[in-house]
């Protein structure tokens, strides 16, 4: 549905997209994480037609976006990550507005934002001016003027930024039924466990290229061979740490203020042996356990790794 | 041309509320106020002479809501585009309709129809009072059609020299101070190039010829402006000031074929055809370069398609 061939943006010397490629399925939600200024909404933009790439190609559904831009729009719906409203407009204008934008003949407009504004939990706010909705609510109507011309791929730019915890399960709500509805959809986030149970596919962008990508069990995968231990200790630190790097299956570790971290590969039979020996050792254990792999770690894990490697 | 969504949703809400209407009442009693004193004062000067009614004041009415209209234009039409574009961009909606598939030009002609429908709408308002003074002759119907159409022109001018100045720089207020510098120098800079060509380089030998005028100043509204009122100026200060007397020249453009409000006026469509032209090249987003056709890749590609 949506191919993005060795794309590259630069900014003078700077690249902000840096040879990305993607693949993303039909029917597919793919999960686009990456820290501030890492070039997701540059990659989206150019995916949105409204930036022009240095280099590099983007295909929607078999269309080149630089050989018909117009043919490809009617395709996307976009959502910017920061947008405005028209102030003197109401929710049902604001609809009927960018309906006439797309061409969409003036008999079905409002049959078509009924639909969306139910899908989005507007109804009651038909009559409301645009510019005295909520933050969450304009979120929510900017999506359904998205929807608008009936896209297949959508391209949502953070859609749940700046929203509280109970508007990010609405709006999370709110994209599942879209997933319901067989749209592709590519969208943003800094929040990679929130996307983690929306997205069939995620990939991880760092400083304008991809850091991997792959369906969400994929990457769990690729990244949990090699499991991380965590010990509490009281008192000095130091000869736990000496001891832990005796042992040789621990092949990393780190130690912060409270906690040591250790990388290690190995089983449970092992661990408990190294429990032992630790105690043994006097070395007085807090706890003992090893951590969970969530995305959120992974994410940790991969983009810090990525600054050290630059840095 | 209603069909552009840009004009439907601008003359929405640029008509709603009690604005637009308190702007135009305003305006109408101005200029009722206007003719009611000049009326009054040629009835008060008529007591004192033999005839009961002075025409000319009739035709001195004309030439000054004429004149007064024109400087409105001239002022406000620039103030309604030059944000067009830089305030969507501040607003932050412009992304939102260029991420649609609406031509860029839709985009741009339709904010300028909406502004200069606008400014039009107070003209065209005001011409019942203008139209008084048929009552006593001196003015053809084609003397007011013709202003009409330079009115026309000009704002159509103004307004997409301020949509480019508005897709040319970011910020609103650059856009409207930059717009307002290029009218003042039409206005005065032309004149002053004349003035500099004529004693430098001619080392003021002949007085300037109406040609030697209108090659620096087919651009300058105001000259083209009181070239309308060729032979009906007399008596009228403003108009005095910019006609063609001010600057040596015989006052009247006599037989000669091209007038200097013809100039203009073409000067004006075709300004206007390249400025709505080139602001709408420049807000999309995607576009080429203005010189360089295809990239090599793109043409490869294309005869690749022609082949399959
Ligand atoms: N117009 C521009 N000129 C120069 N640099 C730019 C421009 N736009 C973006 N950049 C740079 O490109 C990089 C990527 O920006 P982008 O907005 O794509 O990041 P992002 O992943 O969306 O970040 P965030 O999570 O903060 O939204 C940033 O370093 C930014 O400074
Ligand atoms: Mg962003």
């Amino acid at each position: 549905m949506l191919v993005v061939d060795n794309l590259v943006k630069s900014y003078g010397k700077f690249k902000a997209v840096d040879g990305l490629s993607l693949d993303i399925g039909e029917g597919h939600i793919y999960g686009f994480v990456g820290a501030n200024g890492a070039g997701k909404t540059t990659t989206m933009k150019i995916i949105a037609g409204l930036l022009k790439p240095t280099s590099g190609k983007v295909m929607v559904d078999g269309t080149d976006i630089s050989e018909n831009p117009k043919a490809v729009k009617r395709k996307i719906g976009y959502m910017p990550d920061f947008f405005g409203v028209y102030d003197d407009l109401k929710v049902t204008e604001y609809m009927d507005f960018y309906s006439g934008v797309y061409g969409i003949p003036k008999p079905e407009r409002k049959k078509i934002a009924d639909q969306l504004l139910e899908l989005v939990n507007l109804s009651d706010k038909k009559d409301s001016y645009v510019d005295s909705l909520s933050r969450g609510m304009k979120q929510r109507l900017c999506l359904a003027r998205s929807l608008i011309h009936n896209p297949k791929l959508l391209v949502l730019d953070e859609p749940a930024s700046g929203l509280d915890p109970r508007a990010r399960v609405e709006m999370k709500e709110i994209l599942k039924e879209l997933r319901n509805m067989g749209k592709t959809i590519l969208i943003s986030s800094h929040i990679l466990p929130e996307l983690a149970e929306l997205c069939t596919s995620i990939g991880i962008i760092e400083r304008g290229k991809m850091v991997i990508s792959g369906t969400v069990d994929e990457i769990m995968r690729r990244i949990s061979h090699g499991k991380t231990l965590r010990v509490k200790i009281l008192g000095d630190m130091e000869p736990a740490v000496r001891f832990l790097k005796e042992q040789p299956i621990i092949s990393r570790i780190s130690a912060a203020s409270e906690f040591i971290d250790a990388d290690f590969d190995g089983d449970s039979d092992v661990l408990a042996d190294i429990l032992k020996n630790l105690i043994k050792n006097d070395i007085r254990v807090v706890s003992f356990t090893e951590l969970e792999k969530n995305l959120e770690s992974v994410f940790m894990h991969l983009t810090i790794g990525g600054v050290q490697n630059a840095g | 041309m209603l069909a552009n969504p840009v004009i439907e949703k601008e003359l929405k809400t640029k008509m709603r509320g009690w604005k637009s209407p308190a702007l135009i009442s305003a305006y109408l009693c101005f200029l009722g106020f206007i003719v009611l004193l000049f009326y009054l004062s040629s009835r008060e000067s008529a007591r004192y002479s033999a005839d009961y009614f002075n025409p000319r004041v009739a035709l001195e009415l004309y030439n000054s809501i004429a004149m007064l209209q024109f400087f409105l234009l001239l002022f406000i039409t620039p103030a309604m585009t030059a944000a067009a574009i830089s305030g969507e961009r501040e607003r932050q909606t412009l992304d939102l309709v260029l991420c649609t598939n609406l031509s860029s030009s839709s985009i741009v002609t339709g904010k300028i129809v909406v502004s200069i429908a606008h400014v039009l709408l107070l003209v065209t308002a005001s011409l019942p009072i203008l139209a008084t003074v048929f009552l006593y002759g001196g003015i053809r119907i084609t003397d007011l059609l013709l202003l009409f159409g330079f009115y026309l022109l000009m704002a159509l001018f103004m307004g997409s020299l301020g949509i480019f100045c508005s897709t040319l720089f970011k910020k609103s207020a650059v856009s409207m101070i930059v717009t307002y510098i290029t009218i003042f120098c039409l206005i005065s800079g032309t004149p002053i190039l004349l003035a500099i060509w004529h004693v430098f380089i001619m080392h003021n030998q002949n007085a300037p010829t109406l040609y030697d005028a209108m090659s620096f100043m087919f651009s300058n509204p105001v000259f083209g402006f009181s070239s309308l009122f060729e032979g009906m100026s007399r008596g009228n200060m403003i108009l005095e000031i910019f006609s063609m007397r001010t600057y040596g020249m015989p006052q009247t453009t006599g037989n000669f074929m091209i007038k200097p409000w013809m100039a203009n006026m073409a000067f004006n469509l075709v300004a206007s055809v390249i400025f709505i032209l080139l602001a709408a090249w420049k807000i999309n987003p995607v576009k080429r370069g203005l010189f360089i056709r295809k990239t090599e890749a793109q043409k490869a590609n294309q005869l690749k398609n022609q082949a399959v």
